[in-house]
């Protein structure tokens, strides 16, 4: 035979072999944990997102309705609203629909090609304002509430029921990754123990040489962190990778129409700087509750070894 | 260095192991641990391990009552002993080199402090040739050579071996003996199980034989 007298300049194996079919099974698991948790963050993001991009544009618009009253001039009460509410502080503009835009907004009710010159319809003032949530709104009503007639808009139920229901999405959202996490730390303890028994002989010796518990929880944490940070890279990669292909889904294959109205819930379908940054994080974040779990588990099990 | 006062040792509510002990070990001293299957050897072994603890009766080793120690004290006692089994017990995934490493790994050593001091004992122990190679692919001889040389890189005061030659042919055993001869010559107190016969009479050191659970010391 050869000779192979050098010694050993490579870095050492590790004392726990990262190579086993449980591993792989494990890393494979917590990728599909790491997408999921992706997919479920990046839609909280989405949705979180849209709502204050809604709630902020609805903001910055009040509406005036005008409703005719008999004895009293539409056009002169028009100009006095709009007159009003641009002389109110925070009010960027103010200016009335035409009388064709408001039978517009009565389309989707009475149906088109219907005559509506003999119907005498409220007219309505759309006041932009410099800001959402403008603290001078209060003012404006009172101002408006002297038309009579007149009665101002601020869409403030609709925002509540908004935030609401963005707020209940995000807590589902929250919920769902807290299951996860639950089921990936469950996953991780079986998978250890399981560890630990097929390498129960590893252990026995590195007792036997004097190694200590720490010093072993140590070793498995770090095959564990490895594993992990390989699965969760995996899993926060193909999350990134779905809403990309969603986002060009959206944007190039699905009909014009249905591409508006899914651009319209969800924006133009981008998880932006904060969505990656947020599904980036689940990295470290799932990496570091694989070793954290392993090592727990594998010092109850040294400590209660039956 | 080793003090049994009236040691004995029980499993559960099993009848004792080892019954009513009382010898003590000098530094330096080489000692075979004799009896029929079922005698209580590998019991004893666990006891100067300091993997069990009495049932009965004080341990005294290094200066120390090993009853009255915690788990940690344990550890860092047990890397005083080597130990050497029959079955060898080295890693297969690791290479020679790296098993023979293996317990100044655990003491937090780098590979630069022990690389040089590793090779010579893989010389010293005839297999600087192989400390590439995984255990799979060393001979029954070349693997209990690893582990007597894993059991004695960290210049343990004691070295255990558990019938270190009950899996090699008798040519190799004499030589293992020869090879443990050498490390007590060093200082190295040696204490081997075994059952050969033909190997303890070659080799004239004290015998220490259990029958029953009871230990009888010959030729000290």
């Amino acid at each position: 035979m050869a000779p192979e007298k050098t010694i050993p300049t490579q870095s050492l194996s590790p004392i726990v072999p990262t190579q086993s079919v449980s591993g792989r099974t494990l890393m494979l698991l917590i990728a599909i944990m790491t997408f999921l948790s992706g997919v479920t963050l990046g839609a909280v993001v989405l949705v979180q997102k849209s709502a204050i991009a809604w709630s902020s544009e609805v903001g910055r618009e009040v509406t005036i309705q005008i409703r005719p009253i008999e004895g009293e001039v539409m056009q002169s009460n028009l100009r006095t609203v709009i007159s009003l509410a641009k002389n109110s502080p925070g009010v960027a503009n103010a200016y009335a629909l035409s009388l064709d835009q408001s039978e517009e907004l009565l389309i989707p009710w009475l149906g088109e090609g219907l005559d509506l010159s003999a119907l005498s319809i409220p007219r309505l003032v759309i006041v932009a304002l410099d800001r959402a949530d403008s603290q001078d709104i209060a003012q404006l009503q009172a101002s408006v509430q002297t038309v009579n007639g007149a009665t101002l808009n601020t869409y403030s139920v609709w925002r509540q029921q908004l935030n609401t229901m963005a707020g209940t999405f995000v807590i589902s959202g929250l919920l769902v990754l807290f299951l996860i996490a639950s089921a990936t730390v469950l996953a991780i303890i079986f998978a250890t123990r399981g560890t630990m028994a097929s390498n129960r002989s590893i252990v026995d010796v590195l007792h036997f040489i004097g190694a200590s518990n720490s010093f072993i929880a140590g070793e498995f944490q770090g095959r564990f962190l490895r594993i992990g940070l390989r699965g969760s890279i995996g899993g926060a990669a193909a999350s990134l990778l779905f809403f990309f292909g969603v986002g060009i889904t959206v944007s190039n294959v699905l009909p014009a129409q249905s591409g508006a109205q899914l651009n319209a819930l969800f924006g133009t379908f981008s998880l932006g700087f904060e969505g990656i940054v947020a599904i980036a994080i689940l990295i470290p974040a799932i990496s570091a509750l694989t070793a954290i779990t392993s090592r727990l588990t594998v010092q109850s099990f040294l400590r209660n070894p039956s | 260095m080793i003090r049994f006062e009236n040691v004995g040792l029980r499993y559960g509510n099993d009848p004792e192991v080892l019954k009513d002990l009382s010898f003590s070990i000098k530094p330096g001293s080489f000692h075979f641990l004799t009896g029929p299957s079922g005698a209580g050897k590998t019991s004893l072994l666990r006891l100067f391990l300091l993997s069990l603890r009495p049932t009965t009766g004080n341990i005294t080793m290094f200066g120390k009552k090993i009853n009255r120690l915690n788990q940690d004290r344990l550890l860092q006692l047990r890397r005083h002993i080597g130990i050497v089994f029959q079955e060898f017990r080295l890693l297969d995934h690791l290479t020679t080199f790296e098993n023979v490493a293996l317990p100044l790994r655990v003491l937090g050593q780098d590979e630069s402090e022990y690389s040089e001091n590793v090779k010579e004992l893989l010389d010293w122990v005839g297999l600087g040739s192989r400390m590439n190679a995984h255990p799979p692919v060393l001979s029954g001889g070349e693997k209990q050579r690893a582990a007597i040389a894993r059991a004695v890189i960290g210049r343990p005061d004691i070295l255990l071996a558990d019938e270190p030659t009950g899996n090699v042919d008798p040519e190799l055993s004499e030589r293992l003996l020869h090879l443990f001869a050498e490390l007590n010559r060093m200082g190295t107190t040696i204490i081997i199980a075994t059952h050969e016969l033909p190997l303890l009479e070659k080799f004239n050191y004290p015998r220490m034989q259990l029958s029953n659970g009871r230990l009888k010391i010959n030729g000290s």
